[in-house]
């Protein structure tokens, strides 16, 4: 049954007022969903597959750009998972994961708690709703590098942070921000809540908006306040929305790098070395791309567990 | 020749046996109603007949061919949705002749079976209107129209009109029956209300899990029925069921409210409609036990009385509004030809 | 004291009226039914009593306490949606618990009254089965025991039984009717189904688009309609209305029908308050009270149409503005040309311009 002859009996089905699928059994239309999607899956494939192949048979070698050889050649230098025990032993590698992990305990719960009130106070009506909607949303549309910028250039001395903070406390602040290494952490940290709560605000604004609006009326009625409705409705009807976000952001989160790099490069020394200022200053300066292919995998390991986790409790909300 | 008929069909759905062993006749130009509470298979036989679902065991045959491996276009089926799914951006004309315009049959062919289906269906004078500026009824005519502007050779209703409010539903269906009549088209409606297929089938199947339990006029099936479970099914208030004791050739049930003379040997439950209950206030040369009034309920052309004996509860229907009162005490009589018995199983047992 | 003084309510949304000016005293421990076709106001109104909604006018009383500005969290009323509104991602004890849950009720007491409500509404063996899977018919009783188990002065239902498959319906009609007797509450209950609120009622407040037509017991508004409207709308099927005329014959005063001929005499006491009418009426009677007659004794009429619903026969008689349908068990054949009358005491007479009922002197 080729391709068109499907598609004339789905048409003459519908065009009775039929219902769709008629005519065509499940395991034709699998058929052709199959070849209708080949030239995407042969995309994927290349994108994705081969070069995270690549990445592994690198990974077991001491291949640099600098070995001379080609990295198809790279088997000659072969080097027996020495690049994982390397790792292992890596403090400078295990103080950014851990400098990675608490830039992401700090920023992902103020986004979601931040962007969560935004989202609540978006559901009632104000004056001025429509023209604060396009104000909130405009972070996410700066180019991170540019953002970057923005934020190094707020954070000078001189600049318009201290100014403001002069102006709050009554007396001249002239805070180095950039060049302290706790306060450097805080301003990078900053930046990245500035710049992504409004995607947690518009994913949770999509959530709460789902709320089905009868069954919070039925707990009004039954004498909820507010703050009861909020924890025994509106939250639980969430649940699958918040690990979605929870999950985007977590993973995004991990990799950040654009603006952190702009504004301090990892600096002071190291103070806000992340996991990916690591990678990429080993693979532009150390140019030992072999060790380099292990970290990224090792990374992506991780990062594998947590997307898994989260497409297994949306797979339950689903069902619920 | 436009029979409709399913040999022995059975579909299953993983471990659910929707359609069980099914098997019956829509004869040409029949009114025939599917009815049974949800989940009965109603809807899946509707499906298996305009080819959405193949039988797992079992033929389905259109005008007397087997048309199992037939799909759904080739089948001259016709479906009316519940919803009409109308084109709104068209006008009624243009909804009607769709199917005909997505077939490339030629413009005089559509043109004259437009015509001939719109006056069928009084739907002439409003052809060039949308389905926005057309009245529920108007916009169900058209809907059938569209359905039957390829001539099928019957077209299907799954439950139309439960979605309306009560009083537009009893209009509907008279409606709907009336236009089926004048069309002389095979008409298979599926519904779960019982007054509703009693009122527009010629004949009926009464569906339970699956499996037709008696398939007959609704007049039949009202006085005749198979079982307990079909006599419930039909008739509102619901027919009395009792259990009894054989007292020699007799039957009493209801702490001897209700004693027959003649009952068959094997018969454990008795049932009598509300309607064949005689009630008259209690005087002493009345016969039998006296009965206490539960409940009156007055509905205006009839009144429902709740009657208490013993530990059964019976209902009458009477008519008019006559003067009985709660607390009081009653004579109940019915008519000996008109009541029903039944079997261990539930099964209806002759006299 | 829970009776509910409604008093010149209006709600408007924008242009649309949806309720002109409504007034009625629902009494304490009374089962009222607010019954009318979609669009009628009868959701409106029940919205606006438990607070849904903000009347545009008019004042709210639930017996002398004025409800104005008390949100619907504060007015200790049940509430049971069309919809139900059911908790989908709690269990059904948990559903039932809510209210009392969100009171602070001591567990032990929360337990105990979950216990009673699911036991009286035969929900036991599923209290601890997850909301969102279960059947229409079990969701309804779970709506209904989540309300009751408030113990509620005021109990409101929209259209309950709506989406209930029509055997259930009749069964939870029952129930409802002795729910309400057993706690004594006052019940306002919404439906678009005349023989819901015929069955269920202690008396029927009927609406047709934002205004009341009648407010009576089922029987006052089935025996004695105020107006066309309430006329055709109680009764299954509703009353037969024909068009026509006062006519003084020697018998007495008929109605002339036009083609369909003159009716038989009026009642004395209807007559007399017809005779100075002079305008056109509408002749009423109800099919239940339709009997066949013998010719030249009323009107006669082809049957067009029989509908056997079990109990009941209805015969279609005419067609289009004459159609008339009555309800008797003869035999009688399709085409077959008839003559029925109604019973004398039956005959109702409307005016045709207003549709008001004129009643007997």
């Amino acid at each position: 049954m080729n391709a068109t002859a499907i598609m004339k009996h789905r048409d003459a089905a519908v065009s009775d007022g039929e219902n769709t699928a008629a005519g065509v059994t499940d395991a034709e239309a699998a058929r052709l969903g199959f070849r209708l999607t080949l030239p995407a899956q042969i995309l994927v494939l290349f994108i994705s597959a081969f070069p995270l192949l690549m990445q592994l048979y690198i990974s077991l070698t001491d291949w640099s750009p600098l070995s001379g050889i080609g990295w198809w050649s790279a088997w000659e230098l072969w080097n027996n998972f020495a690049n994982y025990t390397d790792l292992a032993a890596d403090g400078r590698f295990w103080s950014a994961l851990g400098r990675t992990a608490i830039v992401m305990l700090v920023c992902v719960p103020a986004e979601f708690l931040l962007g969560l009130a935004l989202a609540t106070l978006f559901m009632d009506e104000f004056p001025g709703k429509r023209f604060f909607y396009s104000v909130m949303l405009m972070p996410m549309m700066v180019v991170p590098a540019v953002a970057g910028y923005m934020f190094f250039m707020l954070f000078q001395s001189g600049g318009p942070v201290n100014d403001l903070l002069s102006s709050l406390t009554g007396f001249p602040v002239t805070v180095a921000w950039l060049s302290d290494p706790t306060l450097a952490l805080v301003a990078v940290m900053i930046a990245d809540i500035w710049q992504w709560t409004p995607l947690m605000f518009l994913i949770l604004l999509a959530g709460l908006v789902g709320v089905p609006e009868d069954q919070i009326k039925a707990a009004t009625l039954l004498g909820a306040n507010a703050w009861q409705r909020f924890t025994t409705i509106v939250l639980p009807k969430m649940k699958t929305i918040i690990v979605i976000a929870l999950a985007i952001r977590v993973i995004e989160n991990f990799k950040i790098f654009d603006t952190l790099y702009i504004m301090t490069g990892g600096g002071p020394g190291v103070a806000t070395e992340t996991i990916s200022v690591y990678i990429y200053k080993v693979t532009t300066q150390d140019l030992i791309w072999g060790y380099v292919a292990a970290i990224a995998l090792a990374i992506l390991v991780v990062l594998s567990v947590v997307a898994v986790l989260a497409m297994k409790r949306m797979a339950q909300g689903r069902e619920a | 020749m436009a029979e409709i008929a399913f040999r022995n069909v059975t579909k299953r759905y993983g471990d659910l046996v929707a359609v069980d062993d099914v098997s019956f006749t829509v004869e040409d130009n029949e009114f025939f109603c599917f009815f049974g509470p949800p989940l009965s298979g109603k809807s899946t036989i509707l499906r298996l007949i305009l080819g959405l679902e193949t039988p797992d065991r079992g033929e389905v045959l259109i005008g007397g061919k087997p048309v199992n491996d037939v799909s759904p276009a080739g089948r001259n089926v016709a479906m009316v949705f519940q919803n009409l799914a109308l084109f709104p951006h068209m006008t009624a004309a243009e909804n009607v002749r769709f199917p005909l315009v997505e077939r490339r049959v030629p413009a005089p062919e559509i043109g004259r079976r437009l015509a001939e289906v719109s006056e069928k269906l009084h739907i002439g004078h409003i052809l060039h209107k949308p389905p926005a500026q057309l009245s529920g009824g108007e916009r169900q005519r058209v809907a059938i129209a569209r359905a039957l502007v390829r001539d099928p050779a019957a077209y299907l209703m799954d439950d139309p009109i439960s979605a309306l409010d009560a009083r537009l539903r009893e209009e509907t269906r008279v409606e709907l029956k009336r236009i089926q009549r004048d069309l002389g088209k095979t008409l298979i409606y599926v519904t779960h209300d019982q007054e509703e297929a009693m009122s527009v089938a010629d004949r009926m199947a009464i569906l339970e899990g699956g499996g037709i339990r008696q398939i007959g006029t609704p007049v039949e099936i009202y006085d005749r029925p198979a079982s307990a479970y079909v006599a419930r099914l039909l008739g509102s208030p619901t027919m009395n069921i009792l259990p009894g004791t054989h007292a020699g050739s007799a039957f009493e049930a209801a702490d001897g409210a209700i004693r027959v003379a003649d009952a068959p040997a094997g018969a454990m439950e008795i049932g009598v409609r509300p309607e064949n209950l005689r009630v008259e206030p209690w005087t002493e040369d009345k016969q039998g036990r006296p009965v206490k009034v539960f409940e009156v309920e007055p509905l205006g052309g009839y009144t429902v009385v709740t009657l208490e004996s013993g530990q059964s509860r019976l209902r009458a229907l009477m008519r008019g509004q006559p003067d009985i009162r709660t607390e009081t005490m009653v004579a109940l009589s019915c008519d000996p030809a008109r009541v029903h018995f039944f079997g261990q199983s539930g099964g209806a047992l002759g006299r | 004291m829970s009776s509910i003084h409604l008093q010149n309510l209006v709600k408007k949304f924008g242009e649309f009226t949806a309720l002109k000016t409504m007034d009625l005293v629902i009494e304490d421990g009374e089962f009222m039914a607010l019954l009318g076709p979609s669009g009628c106001g009868k959701s409106t109104t029940m919205n606006m009593i438990a607070g849904i909604e903000e009347p545009t006018s008019g004042r709210i009383l639930f017996g002398d306490r004025d409800m104005a500005g008390v949100p619907m969290g504060g007015r200790g009323v049940g509430f049971v949606f069309q919809n139900y509104a059911i908790f989908t991602h709690m269990t059904v004890r948990q559903n039932l618990a809510y209210g009392l849950r969100m009171r602070g009720l001591a567990k032990s007491e929360i337990e105990r009254k979950v216990s009673a409500i699911a036991e009286l509404l035969q929900l036991s063996p599923l209290l601890d089965r997850k909301a969102d899977r279960l059947s229409v018919n079990i969701l309804q009783r779970v709506a209904i025991g989540r309300s009751a188990i408030m113990e509620p002065a005021i109990f409101l239902l929209d259209e309950p039984l709506s989406n209930v498959d029509a055997a259930f319906r009749a069964v939870m009609r029952t129930e409802l009717k002795h729910l309400q007797r057993q706690f004594r509450q006052t019940m306002v209950y919404v439906t678009h189904d005349q023989l819901e609120a015929m069955t269920m009622a202690d008396r029927i407040a009927v609406m047709d688009h934002g205004v009341l037509q009648q407010v009576g017991t089922p029987l006052e508004v089935y025996n004695h309609p105020a107006n066309v409207f309430v006329a055709r709308f109680i009764g299954a099927p509703g009353m037969n209305l024909l068009k026509g005329r006062p006519a003084e014959r020697d018998r007495g005063l008929v109605i002339d029908l036009g083609r369909l001929g003159a009716t038989q005499p009026l009642p004395p006491a209807l007559a007399a308050s017809l005779r100075n009418h002079g305008r056109e009426v509408l002749y009423g009677f109800r099919p239940e009270q339709t009997l066949l007659s013998a010719e030249g004794r009323g009107l006669r009429m082809p049957v067009d149409f029989v509908e056997r619903i079990g109990a009941r026969t209805i015969v279609h008689l005419g067609r289009d503005e004459t159609a008339v349908k009555a309800v008797f068990e003869n035999d009688v054949k399709l085409g077959e040309a008839v003559t029925v009358s109604p019973a004398e005491a039956s005959v109702r007479i409307f005016d045709a311009a207003t549709g008001t009922a004129i009643r007997a002197e």
